[in-house]
């Protein structure tokens, strides 16, 4: 367990160090980069250049937009489909039946600020699993502002609870795991996946999810089982709680929900993938 | 406090110097995109004398919904319905429903006759209704904020942030001009985009039970009570 700190800390050191090196190179990109053909809106985003706002990525990412329109990727292979459905239901019913009536209750007693709070907590423990893949996928700038952000949020944000990194020094979270980490190296995503509990996946994301769960802090610890599914039944409850009306409108409003669901996963994993 | 302001200002600095060096050894590449630029603006400043810009229509007619909904006097028991009217013919003027509805079927739209057509526009449009009218109801006090637009021709895209409860949700808009006036005809959210979530759906009825099963659904689907908040 020492050991494992050890290692950490190491990584947190040197990743501080790069990201000194980094930062001023990335702002002269983006200041040369993002002037052409885009007209300066009349507000200006809240929190200033976010990690996720690189102009320059996002044109490139857009003019591919403006072409392929409707042309989606090919609509993911799903063999397990019977299996699959059977666990959509399951989930539904374990939405409707056990963690709706739960987050309502808890909703009641807990204000929205509290719950944000708690979301901010649970983040900040994925930062070290961000960090590492944007590492891995080349991106030295937005992991070394992942690591920043663990440090400074773990220690004055006061153990995550707040998130001082991204609302004083304007540093967003990088949105990277190692399923697209393996999407960077060009890993297929495979057949769908519908788990029980964790809902939608397909092979490739579920070995990432896998793989990120080995630098979650509370792995790294040696927490017991029942802590780590404690704390992560927690998670998903504080989670339901804050998005409350989202998943019944869009699967209430979908004609089969099941292929709504699947199409809906696989297009938001594309973005994040293409978004990198 | 102080620490950060130091780092910020630190960033700067070398932001700048950094920059300095960027531009000496780019100069002709900074020509080019500063050339196309002159021209990009020069042709745009005569096109948007003409109509309007497309992000701040699309800002007004958002505002407006905004306004009715924050209204006080609407949101009595008994405006329920006046508030229900005025919001969806908001809402429904910001959208090309025939479009949408012929996108989100993709090739079998050719195959339908115009009366099918019209039917399958009207039900589209309903459905559309049931799926934003119930989460605009629980509209409390998210921001929007409107990051930049592209346009080319008479295409429109707006990148917009919706932030709620402290996280950034980033919402796309495409819009296409008719007679002046921009119109949505898909939204992204979160990189979904609402007409290919829609395409897959409807194929995945109509390969099994054609375009009648298709109308067949969506008309139960409507018939369904509206989701409680």
């Amino acid at each position: 367990m020492i050991r494992s700190f050890v290692i950490l800390a190491g990584f947190i050191v040197l990743l501080l160090f790069m990201a000194t090196q980094t930062w001023a190179g990335a702002d002269a990109d983006m200041a040369a980069g993002s002037e052409p053909a885009v007209s300066s809106p009349g507000t200006e985003p809240a929190g200033g250049n976010g990690a996720g706002h690189d102009p320059l990525q996002e044109d490139n990412w857009e003019d591919d937009n403006w072409e392929d329109e409707w042309e989606d990727a090919d609509t993911i292979a799903d063999p397990l489909e019977p299996i699959n459905r059977f666990f959509f239901h399951f989930n539904d019913k374990l939405y409707y039946w056990v963690l709706k009536p739960v987050a309502n209750v808890y909703s009641r007693i807990f204000t929205e600020d509290f719950q944000v709070v708690i979301r901010n907590f649970f983040d900040n423990l994925r930062s070290p699993a961000r960090a590492i893949n944007s590492l891995l996928q080349g991106n030295v700038g937005d992991s070394s502002k992942e690591m920043a952000r663990f440090v400074l949020n773990s220690t004055v944000g006061i153990i995550g609870v707040g998130d001082f990194a991204g609302d004083v020094l304007g540093l967003h979270p990088a949105n990277e795991d190692f399923g697209q980490t393996l999407a960077y190296y060009g890993a297929g995503g495979g057949f769908y996946i519908n788990w029980p509990f964790l809902g939608p996946s397909n092979f490739r994301d579920s070995l990432g999810i896998l793989g990120d769960s080995y630098v979650h802090p509370l792995i790294l610890l040696n927490a017991d089982r029942e802590v780590i599914i404690g704390a992560w039944t927690f998670e998903k409850l504080n989670y339901t709680a804050l998005t409350l009306v989202d998943y019944e409108l869009f699967t209430q409003t979908a004609l089969d929900p099941y292929t709504a669901v699947k199409d809906a996963y696989q297009q938001y994993r594309n973005g994040l993938i293409k978004n990198r | 406090m102080f620490i950060c302001y130091i780092m910020s200002v630190k960033n700067q600095i070398s932001g700048v110097v950094e920059m300095r060096k960027y531009l000496r050894q780019n100069k002709v590449m900074l020509l080019v995109p500063l050339l196309f630029l002159a021209v990009f603006t020069f042709g745009a400043g005569t096109y948007a004398a003409a109509t309007e810009d497309p992000m701040q229509q699309l800002q007004k007619r958002v505002d407006e919904v905004l306004r009715i909904l924050q209204s006080g006097e609407l949101k009595r028991p008994e405006n329920k319905e006046e508030r229900k009217k005025l919001i969806l013919n908001a809402v429904t003027d910001m959208f090309d429903f025939r479009e949408m509805a012929k996108s989100s079927l993709a090739q079998s739209w050719n195959t339908l006759t115009p009366e099918e057509q019209d039917t399958f526009v009207g039900l589209f449009s309903r459905l559309i209704e049931q799926r934003y009218i119930g989460k605009i109801d629980s509209y409390t006090d998210q921001k929007v904020v409107y990051k930049k637009q592209l346009v080319k021709g008479d295409n429109a895209m707006i990148y917009t942030d919706v932030v709620d409860k402290d996280v950034e949700i980033p919402i796309i808009y495409r819009l296409q001009e008719n007679k002046g006036k921009w119109l949505i005809y898909d939204v992204k959210i979160e990189n979904v985009s609402l007409i290919v979530n829609y395409r897959r759906d409807f194929d995945s009825i109509i390969r099994k039970e054609q375009f009648a099963g298709l109308v067949e659904k969506i008309t139960k689907q409507l018939e369904k009570p509206e989701t409680s908040n």
